[in-house]
């Protein structure tokens, strides 16, 4: 509320002293939020002698990360993790424009019996499908394949990103897609030509929150790959057992793995920000 | 048989239902089937044992006196720490000051970290020998703890990961809420010299309930299913004092081999967080229509 004058915070204190506490206290909270981040970094730039005294020493270098570029698995679970973020983004986004509009635009039983639906199963544990969903995909012949992790990973986000649609297209007004029809569009026409250009700052905001959560996603791959289809964050926890004394390599690889989803993430911090206010 | 409106309805959904019913209805009920089962992974007998698995899963100790209680801790102290943490940062960046959106950007931080990769980070910080935190603890002269292999601090720091990783998700939805608030109660209170205190106790708090409810309840849902931040920092150890719900389903399933038992456990949690999740859903409704 910037037109109103708030009542001043520790109103005994002169202006500046107050001003400097606020922006001490801000500068805390905002190292306290950024220290791991920073820290890793730090880490990943340190040569192997130097790791455990990332504190003390001055010496820096990029081998680091020309060392684990150099390992193929790891270029692989990157390539894979991009490939399978980029298509379940797409689908998905697909898959719950249309199931949210006819949440926001219908009543009745139908709708509200899909709501229902969608309710109950976003309550469901991942581990409670997740586990079966094992002899799923292998009875299938599409264990540790790129179509049996895609597929879970689209099915995942229908109940909550359905729900997130619902939201957008309730505050949009359904007054002028009617007019589209009584011109003539058909109800497709109406949801494809007007309701959709309209919701596009919400959608673009689905898409990068699909696009993290699947780069970000664990479960799902640790059960439903194997060998042939390595994800970078089943790579990554692997080498905390496997390469546990390897802290510089280890930081490298989460440096690299955080880059993709920071730069998604601030392009679009935009279109979240304004989406989610809808 | 069906109108044309019927017709638009279904082919809207027909997807993701389609999607659904194959990749979560259809594993399900599998899993349901494998419950009653003796399913051994490397002897799949699948003959029929009645309620055995779901009687040996609610009268194990470890799971009755460890895993509950650390999952219901874990979901109330995590959506608590990230509620007052969320909630306060979004009223300090509801205000405008110089370098409000740099701010902004930093703490959205925690939102795109991979919770893999946050558990990686933070089992650095805390390594027992070489993480900065013992480091720093011994330089002003106390003793380096081992953080990660002791139950209350290794719970703790779980804890602590969890606020840190999910608070941004609270600051965003807290923010958008309080910028959508009508301004003139707060235009009024100002006028009549309310304290600050009393404008967020009366006036902000009661018009953002309906938000935080909303985000209180997704929140909850997903705290009670939290597998990888345990899975990276402890594995559920030392022993299994740390464990969650879904990390003992899938033990019993992929490391003790036995996934009619691990499905047995997994809709015993299931069922708890439905029962959950619909009184939660009542509760919302409630107050959102109040």
């Amino acid at each position: 509320m910037p037109m109103v004058t708030r009542p001043n915070f520790l109103p005994g204190l002169p202006n500046w002293s107050r001003k400097t506490f606020f922006a001490l206290a801000l500068a805390a909270i905002c190292f306290a939020f950024a220290f791991p981040v920073l820290w890793l970094i730090l880490t990943s730039l340190r040569p192997e002698s130097g790791v455990y005294y990332v504190h003390r020493g001055t010496e820096f270098t990029l081998g680091n990360f020309a060392e684990v570029l150099g390992q193929e698995r790891i270029v692989e679970a990157f390539i894979n993790s991009a490939v399978i973020s980029t298509l379940a983004t797409v689908f998905s986004l697909l898959v719950t424009v249309s199931s949210g509009y006819m949440l926001s635009r219908f009543t009745g039983p139908g709708a509200r019996l899909w709501f229902g639906t969608i309710y109950v199963f976003r309550c469901v544990p991942y581990i409670s499908w997740v586990l079966p969903l094992y002899f799923v995909v292998q009875s299938w012949g599409i264990y540790d394949s790129y179509i049996g992790l895609l597929l879970p990973h689209i099915a995942v986000h229908i109940c909550f990103f359905s729900w997130l649609m619902k939201g957008f297209f309730d505050g949009i007004d359904p007054s002028m897609e009617y007019a589209a029809m009584i011109d003539g569009c058909s109800r497709w026409g109406a949801f494809i030509r007007v309701a959709i250009p309209s919701a596009l700052p919400a959608i673009s905001a689905l898409a990068v929150l699909c696009w993290l959560f699947t780069w970000n996603e664990f479960l799902f791959a640790l059960i439903l790959t194997g060998n042939r289809v390595p994800v970078i964050t089943v790579v990554m926890a692997q080498f905390v057992t496997e390469m546990g004394l390897h802290w510089n390599l280890m930081a490298a690889t989460a440096v690299m793995a955080l880059l993709p989803a920071f730069l998604v993430a601030l392009f679009g911090q935009k279109y979240v920000i304004r989406g989610l206010r809808i | 048989m069906f109108g044309e409106q019927q017709r638009f309805m279904l082919f809207l959904i027909a997807p993701a239902a389609l999607l659904m019913l194959l990749f979560q209805v259809l594993p399900i009920v599998i899993g349901a089937n494998a419950s009653f089962r003796d399913w051994a992974l490397y002897n799949p007998k699948k003959t029929w044992v009645g309620l055995d698995h779901y009687h040996s899963v609610i009268t194990d100790p470890a799971f009755l006196y460890v895993v509950l209680p650390n999952t219901f801790l874990f979901m109330i102290l995590s959506v608590a720490g990230a509620l007052v943490v969320g909630l306060a940062l979004a009223l300090l960046l509801n205000r405008p000051f110089p370098g409000q959106k740099l701010v902004q950007t930093i703490l959205l931080v925690p939102l795109m970290v991979a919770p893999v990769i946050a558990a990686i980070m933070i089992r650095w910080i805390f390594n027992d020998q070489f993480g900065i935190v013992n480091v720093v603890l011994e330089a002003i002269g106390f003793d380096g703890q081992p953080w990660l292999v002791q139950r209350w601090s290794a719970f703790g720091i779980i804890l602590l990961t969890d606020i840190w990783l999910w608070t941004p998700w609270f600051t965003l939805l807290l923010l958008a809420g309080l910028q959508s608030l009508p301004k003139e109660p707060f235009e009024a209170a100002a006028i009549d010299g309310t304290t600050t205190w009393r404008v967020f106790r009366f006036l902000t708090l009661p018009m953002l309930r309906p938000v935080i409810v909303v985000c209180v309840v997704i929140r909850a849902i997903d705290a009670f299913r939290t597998f990888d931040i345990v899975w990276t920092l402890t594995g559920g150890g030392p022993g299994r004092s740390t464990e969650l719900f879904s990390l003992y389903a899938y033990v019993l399933a992929f490391l003790n081999l036995d996934l009619g038992r691990g499905s047995a456990a997994a809709i015993v949690g299931g069922l708890i967080i439905l029962v959950l999740g619909v009184v939660m859903y009542r509760l919302v409704d409630r107050i959102a229509k109040a």
